[in-house]
């Protein structure tokens, strides 16, 4: 892919490439030209490097080895692989969600309204109870008396949360929250999730040298696994961040690098946790760095974000996107960033060497995720604003550093809405104070909406960015379908428009074009980052327990997408959603199974029988939107709905 | 001008007048052949007849080739006399053609047995085009056949008549099928593999008479048994076609003996193909390997003598592979240890589980024989060993390896050209 | 003019990639995910072998005196008067498995689904050998010396 117009559509991504080039910056996209051709067997699935008598790997032509020098087959080698990928994915979910936990029993001050605290007056040195409604739902959830204290409750909360973690029976709290048919399939196949700990160690366990050789077996111990970090880990982090700090509402924004700013100090926050980011937000406001910046001949500070980070300081505060994955090593190319601080997860190695070509300083924050001659500012949440403050002032002081003659910030920006949660929804369908499901269901059954579709997930160079994630959102729209939004999939379609109200005349069919009017929504909701994806869990759940369409997540007419993954956590929250009754479509190139013909087989057709979804392969968006909508049609005959109008 | 006569028309003949005008363009070549139709490729009379091979693709050498390298070629002339002394040879037409120097590459003829009614009609050998026309036009009319003979030509005949579900049995007068080429457990897998394809096969057997008054109704075996057939082809191997030399001074033992110049035992008189008995690298000694490519080697190696580049014929060895209903099946040099045989000992491989069996026959430290069924993707590798006659005895544990490759053996051999740095 | 493959034997690392793209480019798709269906189609042409701790890609060399096309008994195979490398039209292969048998590199595979032989072509339809391009340490050279 060496033309730049293959490797993305995105304008601003394309003017930065050329200038990469020009200054002989490469990116992920040339680093993806090199390694060509990938291994047909690490891509078929075939290689394991499980034990030291490998590596092994399975003439997928069926002439050569067909079983690795233990004798495990095809099928065993790829289902071990794929399952320590899942494994892997709800590792980094999860400890995110145990970090999230953990902050949550530091809070010292409660706040009923945020609003109600100007800028200035707060106690930057803490994390508050943003919403006290929710802590009191999640604190009725363990039974823990909702009367106490609110600042006893969280703390009590907490620790019922990190218990969740090292939990050794029963069943996850959250996991209640399905609907009662799908927690009776999940009982049946032994597939509730225990402790959130224990089934991530306990699917690495399976995996190693000679335990476990029935790949669907082990495809069960993953899907519970999976299930887990969405029930879990995932929802964990997504509650406890609303509950402490804040959680969000409809807000407006903005998105793509024209948000960075020539006349100000430019910081980027790029990773997946929030807790420090939520604090740099703070930090970036505070009257002495502002003035230092005055002082270094900066208009202002301007925080922007990237990946996940971005779009949890967007969904609270507006913050402004810079871009998504496939964006992070452009932002550093424009030129004018003077800091990007990095926490966990998704963050390309590369980043280093990008920084060094500019000014820009490239700052970690998190023991997990170091870099060779990277300068470090360990985060604690005890001295979460001091931290904050700290790498700011970096930030502010290297202001005079940047080079004018280097900086071509592109002007591409564009305004999108987010802040759509599981409540928000509830609330603006069903009214502030009473929010339900009731009209969103009725849409549906009335064939306004034809069904609800989650399109998630990442950037992969392997497609041309940002194309899959918008094709196939218009297609789905187009024919009526609400889509849900995650991740850098939401970036990638807000930054084409699409998370816009006017989004709905322009793409949307009749029906839900009629629905988002009334209501004034887009018709694609931004719900957050990816471990919101568990807002998507919830939220159908509630539509279930609304009634009207079916008793199990699987009844519902949805499906799931991710166009263009790369990520271990892609396949687990794909997992999680096919454990949970979801038909989930992955674009890009499929997951390293097609070796195993059994295990392919399985996975895009005979898991359906057991758990009521099943995953699809697809290589282009309006595949994958067929596949999708055909699901969703034929989910609506099995409900005798109506035809969508 | 120097003429240069050819006897025969196939692979011998023409690799030898190939090789000729490699650096001779000035002398006259004439061919005879005493077949009615142009070059065809001989081998694959079987599989035109089983349908696998379209007519039009049977042609060896078009026209063209014969004037593009000015070559004439004289068809039907069925050569029966040779004269040294007069450089001449006569034909049955009377006809007679002149030479300076000769090449005998006329090939081999079916053997008759000596069988009662073996004269009839419906009873075919199995060698020309002609043979294998006369077959096919019988065939709307033929529900069964036997075939008499169970080597390579009976069984390809058999192989060829079942594909046209012509009902075939094969009498084998020894206990095993293709006892010239396989061994009893390589022989077994194969008759297995033809039987399981509905090809009927009894072992010591023999027939005894041909039955039938014009039309063949039956034919009787050795053990009194009476099977109904109205077609027999005789697959009783094949021997020199040597007649034409017979009253001459050529040398002729089995075939025209052949010194390492290819040169018969009359200087100017050359010979090549599956007439010839040269050098057998396996046995040690004289032997007629009557094999497509032995007769190109031969051919060519004969046309360089012709034309002044002395090069020596390093000697041949059986080399025999095809395939039975998807059983491949190769065969190089010695293929038993007959008792006699001192110095030798076997190797082998038999995994029932694949269907596959690997043998090789080892004198001192190199391969004089090789039996590959079912796989057989090395076997190039064996007749390199065989022909270069390689020292393997660092190799001796790998040889019948699944692993086993060229470059296990490169270490071990000369080449021209490097392709490893 | 003829080209011939030269392998740089200590940059062979024995990923087998070479064998992969090949049947990738001889399948009827061209793409690796489809490929893996076609089990008719797909037989690699180019196969490495490990010998004394080092690795051997081999496939066909393109031999100056080509034993395959002596021992072709059926016209499938012969040299291209011109250019001098190996012609072989697949159409008049018969799966006598002759050329197997001549070949001094054991570079030719008999196909028994297709009960043809399979060998390296150069991937003549390309631009170049696609084995070429796979090789990540780039141990295979195409040269025409």
């Amino acid at each position: 892919m060496s033309l730049i117009k293959e490797r993305s559509i995105d304008r601003a991504t394309q003017e930065t490439l050329k200038k990469a080039k020009k200054e002989n910056i490469p990116t992920c996209w040339d680093r993806l030209d090199a390694q060509q051709p990938q291994c047909g067997f690490g891509l078929l699935g075939l290689c394991c490097t499980v034990c030291n008598m490998g590596p092994c790997r399975i003439d997928p032509f069926g002439e050569g080895a067909a079983a690795g020098v233990c004798g495990a087959n095809a099928d065993t080698i790829a289902a071990r692989n794929l399952a320590r990928k899942i494994a892997t994915g709800a590792s980094a979910h999860s400890d995110h969600g145990r970090d999230v936990a953990h902050a949550a029993s530091l809070v010292t001050k409660v706040h009923s309204h945020p609003e109600s605290h100007p800028e200035g007056h707060r106690h930057h040195h803490d994390y508050e109870i943003l919403d006290i409604g929710k802590l009191k739902l999640l604190a009725a959830e363990f039974g823990i008396d909702t009367a106490k204290p609110e600042e006893q409750i969280a703390r009590e909360l907490s620790k019922k949360l990190l218990e969740e973690f090292g939990r050794q029976e029963g069943e996850l709290v959250f996991t209640k929250r399905a609907p009662l048919k799908r927690r009776e399939i999940w009982k049946k196949l032994g597939i509730t999730p225990r402790g959130i700990d224990r089934e991530v160690v306990e699917l690495l366990h399976t995996t190693t040298m000679g335990v476990d050789n029935d790949y669907k077996n082990i495809i069960a111990t993953g899907m519970r696994c999976a299930l887990s970090d969405g029930w879990g880990g995932s929802m964990i982090a997504t509650d406890v961040q609303d509950v402490i700090l804040g959680s969000p509402e409809p807000v407006r924004g903005k998105v793509n690098l024209g948000v960075l700013k020539e006349d100000q100090v430019n910081i980027v926050v790029h990773g997946h946790e929030p807790i420090l980011s939520e604090m740099a937000v703070k930090a970036s406001r505070d009257p002495e760095l502002l003035k230092l910046a005055k002082d270094k001949g900066a208009e202002g500070i301007n925080l922007a974000g990237i990946c996940c980070t971005a779009n949890e300081v967007l969904m609270r505060h507006g913050i402004a996107v810079a871009g998504n994955f496939l964006q992070q090593e452009l932002a550093i190319v424009t030129g004018a960033v003077e800091v990007m601080m990095v926490d966990v997860q998704c963050i390309m190695p590369a980043l280093h060497e990008v920084a060094a070509c500019f000014h820009t300083k490239l700052i970690t924050t998190n023991s997990k995720a170091r870099f060779p001659g990277v300068s470090h500012v360990e985060f604690t949440p005890e001295k979460a604003y001091e931290t904050a403050k700290q790498i700011i002032r970096v930030g502010v002081e290297n202001f005079s550093n940047r080079k004018k003659d280097r900086v071509n910030i592109p002007k591409e920006e564009m305004d999108l809405v987010a802040g759509f949660t599981k409540e928000v929804v509830a609330q603006m369908l069903g009214g502030k104070y009473r929010g339900t499901y009731r009209p969103l269901n009725e849409a549906i059954i009335s064939g306004r909406i034809r069904g609800l579709a989650g399109v998630v997930g990442c950037n992969n160079p392997k497609q041309t960015h940002d194309f899959a994630h918008t094709e196939l959102v218009k297609e789905l729209i187009k024919k009526d379908v609400l889509v849900l939004q995650t991740g850098c999939s939401a970036i990638a379609c807000a930054k084409q428009g699409l998370l816009l109200p006017e989004a709905a005349a322009q793409y949307a069919g009749n029906g839900l074009r009629e629905i988002c009017d009334a209501v004034g929504i887009p018709p694609v909701l931004h719900l957050g980052s990816c471990v919101d994806n568990s807002r998507i869990l919830t939220a159908a759940s509630h539509i279930i327990s609304e009634g009207g369409l079916g008793e199990d997540l699987s009844d519902i007419p949805a499906a799931g997408c991710a166009p263009e993954w790369m990520s271990e956590k892609a396949i687990t929250i794909g997992f999680y959603f096919v454990a949970s009754g979801v038909y989930t479509v992955f674009g890009a190139s499929p997951f390293a199974v097609l070796g195993s013909k059994n295990l392919t087989h399985y996975l895009t057709h005979d898991i359906e029988e057991i758990v009521g979804g099943r995953f699809d392969f697809a290589d282009t968006p309006v595949k994958m939107a067929e596949l999708m909508i055909a699901h969703i049609d034929k989910k609506r005959k099995a409900l005798n709905l109506k035809p969508v109008i | 001008m120097k003429q240069i006569l050819i006897i025969g028309n196939s692979a011998a003949g023409i690799s030898c007048a190939e090789a000729i005008r490699e650096y001779d363009q000035t002398s006259k070549i004439v061919m005879l052949s005493d077949e009615d139709t142009p070059s065809y490729y001989r081998c694959l009379i079987s599989y035109y007849l089983a349908g696998d091979v379209k007519k039009n693709n049977l042609m060896y050498k078009p026209q063209k080739f014969y004037s593009d390298k000015n070559i004439e070629l004289v068809l039907n002339k069925k050569v029966i006399r040779v004269n040294t002394k007069k450089n001449r040879v006569s034909c049955e037409d009377k006809s007679q053609y002149d030479y300076d120097i000769l090449v005998i590459a006329s090939g081999a003829r079916a053997h008759i047995p000596d069988i009662k009614g073996v004269r009839k009609k419906s009873v075919f050998v199995f060698r020309s085009l002609k043979d294998i026309k006369e077959i096919e036009s019988l065939l709307p009319i033929t529900k069964t056949a036997c075939v008499l003979g169970g080597g390579l030509v009976g069984i390809k005949a058999a192989y060829a008549l079942r594909r046209r579900n012509v009902e075939v049995k094969v009498l084998v007068k020894s206990n095993q099928i293709l006892s010239q080429v396989l061994d009893a457990e390589a022989a077994s897998l194969v008759q297995k593999r033809l039987e399981e394809n509905g090809i009927e096969i009894l072992l010591g057997q023999d027939a005894d008479e041909i039955i039938g008054e014009g039309d063949i109704r039956a034919v009787k075996i050795t053990s009194g048994k009476i099977f109904g057939c109205s077609l027999v082809v005789l697959g009783k191997g094949v021997e020199p076609a040597v007649d034409c030399v017979e009253e001459s001074d050529i040398k002729v033992n089995y075939g025209i003996v052949g010194n390492e110049f290819l040169q018969s035992s009359v200087p100017n008189v050359f010979t090549a193909g599956d007439v010839c008995e040269s050098l057998d690298i396996c046995r040690g000694k004289n032997a007629v390997n009557a094999i497509w490519p032995v007769a190109v080697e031969q051919g060519r190696c004969a046309g360089l003598n012709i034309s002044g580049h002395a090069t020596v014929y390093p000697g041949s060895f059986g080399m025999n592979s095809t395939d039975f209903f998807g059983l491949p099946v190769v065969s190089l040099g010695l293929h038993r240890i007959e008792k006699d045989d001192q110095g030798l000992e076997e190797c082998k491989v038999f995994d029932a589980a694949q269907g596959t069996y690997k043998k090789i026959i080892i004198r001192g430290d190199r391969i004089v024989g090789a039996i590959f069924v079912g796989a057989i993707g090395s076997s190039g590798i064996f007749t390199r060993l065989i022909k270069e006659q390689v020292d393997i005895s660092s190799l001796r544990d790998k040889l019948l390896e699944d692993s086993f490759g060229y470059p296990d053996i490169s270490g071990l051999i000369q080449e021209k050209e490097q392709s490893y740095v | 003019m003829k080209k011939k493959f030269v392998y740089k034997v200590d940059k062979c690392l024995g990923c087998k990639s070479c064998e992969i793209a090949c049947a990738v480019a001889h399948s009827t798709s061209g793409d690796l995910f489809n490929a893996v269906n076609e089990f008719d189609a797909l037989s690699p042409r180019k196969k490495v072998y490990a010998s004394s701790g080092k690795n051997y890609p081999v496939s066909c060399k393109q031999c100056d005196e080509p034993q395959c096309v002596s021992a072709c008994m059926s016209g499938a195979l012969a040299v291209d008067p011109k250019e001098k490398n190996v012609l072989y039209d697949e159409t008049r292969c018969v799966g006598c498995w002759m050329c197997v048998m001549a070949c001094p590199y054991g570079a030719i595979k008999p196909d028994k689904k297709s009960k043809k032989t399979v060998r390296c072509d150069q991937c003549k339809d390309k631009d170049e050998p696609q084995c070429l391009k796979a090789c990540p340490t780039k141990a295979i050279l195409w040269t025409s010396s």
